[in-house]
């Protein structure tokens, strides 16, 4: 049932909400409390209601007319599953709030942009337009500023969002240049007539798109060299980074880029670049994730890490793959993340230096977070072992094999990683008197919810990968159902040597003590992960630049009259000069 | 008119332009730069005339040169007024001292 | 007499009467007199504008001859009296409470209702004689609107730059007169444009109107006046100027290049250059701005290097959308930081101005004014990320398809440009979202503290153009009665 209605009801439900809870005003939080989540919760019902409809018809054209074309709406499957993701996440994140947010201010502020981000989210992945794409591409990015932002009187939090919005319109206009000029080119914003004919563009043009878009994903997913936004995005609410910085948002590049594969696949150097992109992101992000020691960073370059394998997926021509590992991760790290919420909200310090021992005063926390860390670590039997195996299989079936070694060797540091994580938070001695205490209903509500999906989710293998393969006409997936997944990660070679690599990088930890020497030794290494491998050290150039640059500029306002007169007299002297050069061309 | 003629106005229009810039950008006192203001203007009214003496369009020339005498002196005695009210509140006429508004 | 005689007239003698009526009410202790007058004149102007518009959708352009002289109501005429007409309402309903304190509220009004009067002929001028005579009487009304607090140093001080340099700016206009006059005998631009003619003299002449009007529409170098007045001007000023008299300025320059025609470089060249540099130094000005009205200024110079793209876009490549979308993004200009202006003017108001002080509103003095005034705090950071051009709202529909009409050219130095463009847009959000940032925070300022009451009168025109920035930012398309044949009018006074 995929009509017109659906798809208002489905952006309209979530922003009536942000609408309404805003004019609720903060003094009647619990009334809030229970609009958010009663929105968030409908939104979820009809997008799951959409799914047996998924089809490759535009089902709701506005027609705006001009140059603006028509806005139009294409449920696909791609579009739906992630519009069921951003629903469903967002309900769950929503009704973990109710307890996370509890006595905050300005909740009104905060459940209206949730809510107005879910609806964004929602119509960037059914937009069929490109416009209407790039639209709500920057609406998201608009509500990620607004929430990392959130809580202003913190001037890190400030800093953190500012650079994510910047870092990512930055990429954005890769995305904004794409779909100029494919509309200046073929007269059309349409999603499908560009798949379909992406071969009459002019070569170079198509380049352009290709890489534009390229970088508007990177940017928006957060992958090498545009990463370096998420980690400070980790200053938002807890339920914000697990619902737009681990499940939803950043998605949408690793979604543009799948969306997109069929157009650009024959463009030369392209899904190299990809690989090298989703690589470096993989392998970088991971050996940051190993020395981190704030909890929610360390998660953060967790999700730079797994958007890697998703990113390196796509390059090698696995856009099943990817997507597949897409839905895994969703529902695994948004359970990693709302399980730190949990203990952050408990202890209220997110360092992990000061956590230990954790896990006996909040077992029901601990044991769904060993949950996810186990599907992030790619353990069998969870949905993030068969999604990462399905990916590693694909590089190796369509990739070169150097990235296919490294990122194996990344599925290790990942194993090592998580470990460490899980052990500094839960297990051990108590290395500070932090007073934790069990979650409450709420919360046990979403982390219950998002751990039965981890162990569960893989299952719908063959429905999801037919109902891809239907709806998306342009696309030549390689779809499994669960009886052939089951068999062909089981037999595949790839999936041994990566289960003896993740081995490794369990024992690693494990004996880390005893290894003592060889982490001396690859000490260098630490340290300049610490450092965020100089890509900081760029970001700040950058900023320090442009500012100096502004300060030097602010000299040519003297505020004296004489001067400012010699500016018309230069600008006569320039633009006649302008005008003598072109006459005597 | 006689190309004597018309060559003495621009000669005459050029100086008078010259002498008017020359004292917007260099002479500091507010009430100087408002009258080299006005003898800039002074020289496109010359300009003016010329131009429509020159294209055989006199009346059209004189009238517009008559709506800018109009004009101009409205800019004139704005010109003054603010500069009254500037030596009443900032006590100085000086430009560079009137410079409180940068960056 | 026609819609469009009492559309252009009744601003006009509105202004004396509204004077007149004003001096009577202060003397005979009725102070509210004058800003009924303003108001009333302008809610009058309405009715000549409605039929006037109708008018042009069914019969096309009308022309009203006087005598010699004529003026015609064209598209781009029609566009121009919308916003002037438009904001200047808004802003004498706002400034009803804004000004209610101060003395000589009839010359306010006054000068207010002639100012939108003498726009609306502005963009109705056919000829350099009518057009000089407007763009002159325009900048006489704006002065005193500028110097209006005539006590107050900085504000004089901003009135006499104004003063200075618009008058440079009107005489090298009147030598480029006198040169076209000289070289063809006529003032008509239609006429000279048949005469235009490759030559040293049209060159210099087409230099002179550049920088003459430039130096109204603020273009990089001649700008330097713009961020004194902008800031100073009573705020409802402050959204005239930036919001109507900058576009009025560009109209006329338009106007002046279409007549001279035919050069060796396209004018559409000279425009998208100036649109880059006015972009850049508007961006990088603003970034480290710490006074709000001097930021909102400084962002005005960046939108009109956007307007400049488009409008050079279309002037080169003959591209219809580039036209329209420069013409869409004035009017999107002027509601955005009409919005801006009248929303920080509020602030200014509330925090400063109605206890006494004339000191200037900085960003720290925002902090936390969500809290105390939270439309007026939505309202400006709604304006001011929609000048950033994101979405949901009108300046990223306008930014659109002005970059698309670049991406139409198929030139590579164009989509370049556009590339530019919206990396400039990405640098303009670095000093916008701050100033939002700053206005959610929980731990009010001192000035915030000390605030009075935000009065209702100014929340009215700031409500009005709430709606329109969401609206036109789902909607683009609304205003394609105005922006499709203000288009068309700039194409075909240039092609041809």
């Amino acid at each position: 049932m995929a009509n017109e209605f659906t798809i208002l009801l489905l952006i309209g439900l979530p922003w009536l909400g942000a609408l309404l809870v805003w004019f609720t005003g903060d003094s009647r939080p619990r009334f809030q409390h229970l609009l958010a989540v009663l929105f968030s919760l409908a939104a979820g019902a009809v997008a799951l209601s959409l799914i047996p409809g998924a089809t490759d018809q535009a089902v709701l054209t506005l027609n705006v007319g001009g140059i603006f074309g028509a806005f139009t709406f294409v449920p696909d499957g791609l579009g739906v599953f992630l519009a069921a993701v951003a629903t469903v996440v967002g309900s769950l994140a929503v009704i973990f709030s109710v307890e996370y947010m509890k006595g905050e201010a300005q909740l009104g502020r905060y459940y209206a942009l949730v809510l107005f981000f879910i609806g964004g989210m929602v119509g960037l992945v059914l937009s069929g337009s490109l416009l209407l794409m790039f639209f709500f591409w920057e609406i998201t990015a608009l509500c990620s500023f607004a929430l990392i932002a959130f809580n202003n009187d913190d001037p890190k939090a400030v800093a953190g969002g500012l650079k994510a919005l910047i870092i990512t319109s930055l990429g954005g206009v890769g995305l904004l240049i794409g779909a100029l000029v494919i509309y200046g080119y073929t007269g059309s914003y349409e999603v499908n007539d560009f798949l379909a004919g992406a071969a009459q563009l002019p070569p170079d043009v198509l380049s352009l798109v290709a890489f534009g878009f390229l970088a508007a994903a990177a940017a928006k997913s957060s992958q090498v060299p545009f990463h370096t936004w998420l980690p400070g995005a980790m200053e938002a609410p807890t339920p914000i980074s697990a619902l737009i910085h681990a499940a939803t948002m950043v998605n949408a590049g690793v979604y543009l880029l799948a969306r997109f594969y069929p157009a650009f696949e024959g463009v030369p150097g392209w899904t190299t670049a990809v690989v090298i992109v989703g690589l470096a992101s993989a392998c970088l992000a991971a050996l940051m994730a190993l020395v981190a020691q704030d909890l929610k960073r360390a998660l953060a370059y967790s999700t730079i890490s797994q958007l890697g394998y998703m990113v390196y997926a796509v390059g090698v021509g696995g856009v099943f793959a990817s997507q597949f590992h897409l839905l895994s991760h969703a529902v695994f790290k948004a359970l990693l993340f709302l399980g730190a919420g949990a203990v952050i909200h408990s202890v209220g310090t997110r360092d992990m230096r000061q956590m230990g021992g954790l896990g006996q005063k909040m077992p029901f926390v601990r044991n769904t977070f060993i949950i996810g860390a186990l599907a992030l670590a790619g353990l069998p039997i969870l949905n993030g072992f068969w999604s990462k195996e399905l990916v590693l299989e694909a590089g190796l079936s369509g990739g070169p094999g150097w990235a296919f070694a490294l990122m194996v060797i990344g599925a290790g540091l990942t194993a090592c990683y998580t470990f460490r994580m899980v052990w500094l938070v839960f297990f051990g001695e108590p290395r500070a008197h932090l007073h934790a205490h069990e979650t409450g209903p709420a919360m046990k509500v979403s982390l219950g919810l998002l751990a039965f999906g981890t162990l569960t989710t893989w299952l719908l293998v063959g429905p999801f990968g037919e109902m891809l393969a239907e709806t998306l006409p342009h696309h030549h997936l390689h779809i499994l159902d669960l009886g052939e997944l089951i068999s062909e990660i089981l037999l595949a070679p790839a999936t041994w040597l990566a289960l003896a690599v993740i081995a490794i990088g369990l024992a690693a930890w494990w004996w880390h003590e005893r290894l003592a020497a060889v982490r001396d030794g690859l000490g260098f290494l630490a340290r300049w992960a610490e450092a965020d491998f100089g890509f900081e050290w760029i970001n700040r150039q950058v900023v320090r630049l442009t500012r100096g640059t502004a300060e030097a500029l602010t000299a040519t306002q003297t505020g004296v009259l004489n001067w400012n007169v010699a500016g018309i007299v230069g600008g006569l002297v320039a633009v006649l000069m302008i005008l003598l050069l072109a006459w005597g061309a | 008119m006689t190309d004597t003629t018309l060559t003495i106005l621009i000669v005459g229009l050029l100086a008078l332009m010259g002498v008017g810039l020359y004292g917007l950008l260099a002479v500091r006192n507010l009430i100087k730069v408002i009258v080299a203001l006005q003898i800039l203007v002074k020289g496109a009214l010359l300009a003016l005339v010329a131009a429509g003496a020159a294209s055989g369009q006199v009346n059209l020339g004189q009238s517009l040169a008559a709506t800018v005498i109009v004009a101009d002196t409205v800019v004139a005695v704005v010109g003054l007024a603010l500069a009254v009210q500037v030596r009443r509140t900032v006590g100085t006429l000086d430009v560079q001292a009137l410079a409180r508004l940068k960056k | 007499m026609t819609a469009f005689a009492w559309l252009v007239l009744v601003p006009l003698l509105a202004a004396p009467v509204v004077y007149l009526i004003g001096r009577w009410g202060s003397q005979s202790n009725q102070p509210a007199a004058a800003r009924q007058a303003g108001l009333a004149a302008l809610i009058v102007a309405w009715f000549p504008f409605v039929l006037a518009a109708q008018d042009f959708t069914t019969n096309g352009p009308a022309t009203l001859t006087v005598g010699a002289a004529s003026l015609t109501l064209d598209g781009m005429g029609l566009l121009l009296a919308a916003l002037a007409l438009g904001l200047g309402t808004l802003v004498a309903i706002y400034s009803t409470e804004y000004m209610a304190a101060d003395e000589n509220q009839e010359k306010f009004y006054a000068m207010l209702t002639l100012l939108v009067g003498v726009m609306i002929g502005l963009g109705c001028a056919t000829d350099l004689f009518n057009l000089w005579v407007w763009f002159e009487a325009m900048a006489i009304s704006s002065y005193l609107l500028v110097a209006f607090y005539r006590n107050i140093s900085t504000s004089l001080e901003a009135g006499v730059k104004y003063l200075v340099q618009s008058a440079v700016g009107s005489v090298f206009v009147l030598l480029g007169i006198a040169l076209v006059l000289a070289k063809t005998g006529t003032l008509d631009l239609a006429e000279i444009r048949a005469a235009a003619e490759l030559s040293p003299l049209f060159l210099a002449a087409g230099g002179l109107f550049f920088i003459g009007f430039g130096v109204k529409v603020a273009l990089v170098p001649m700008h330097t006046w713009l961020p004194d007045a902008h800031s100073q001007a009573p705020s409802g000023i402050s959204a005239m100027l930036s919001g109507v008299v900058i576009e009025a300025g560009l109209v006329a320059l338009l106007r002046v290049l279409a007549g001279l025609g035919g050069l060796a470089i396209s004018w559409g060249v000279v425009l998208m250059l100036f649109g880059a540099l006015n972009m850049t130094v508007g961006n990088l000005m603003a970034l480290r701005q710490k006074q709000v009205k001097r930021l909102l200024a400084y962002s005005s110079l960046s939108h009109v290097g956007y307007m400049l793209i488009g409008l050079g876009v279309s002037v080169y490549a003959g591209e219809a959308a580039g036209a329209q979308g420069g013409m869409f993004h004035m009017l999107n200009h002027g509601m955005m930081k009409g919005l801006a202006f009248l929303a920080a003017g509020a602030l200014l108001y509330t925090l400063h101005l109605s206890r006494g002080s004339h000191d200037p509103l900085t960003v720290d003095d925002l902090a936390g004014a969500s809290k105390r005034y939270p439309l007026v705090a939505f309202a400006l950071s709604l304006a001011v990320l929609a000048l950033g051009g994101l979405p949901p709202l009108a300046g990223f529909m306008s930014k659109w398809q002005i970059f698309v009409a670049g991406a139409q050219t198929h030139n590579v130095w164009i989509i370049v440009l556009v590339i530019y463009a919206g990396l400039n847009s990405v640098l303009s959000l670095a000093y916008y979202a701050p100033l939002v940032n700053v206005m959610y925070r929980k731990q009010p300022s001192e000035a915030v503290l000390a605030g009075r009451m935000m009065p209702t009168a100014m929340l009215v025109p700031v409500l009005i153009l709430i709606a329109g920035v969401v609206v036109l930012g789902f909607w683009p398309s609304l205003l394609q009665w105005l922006t499709g044949p203000a288009g068309s009018a700039l194409l075909a006074a240039f092609g041809g």
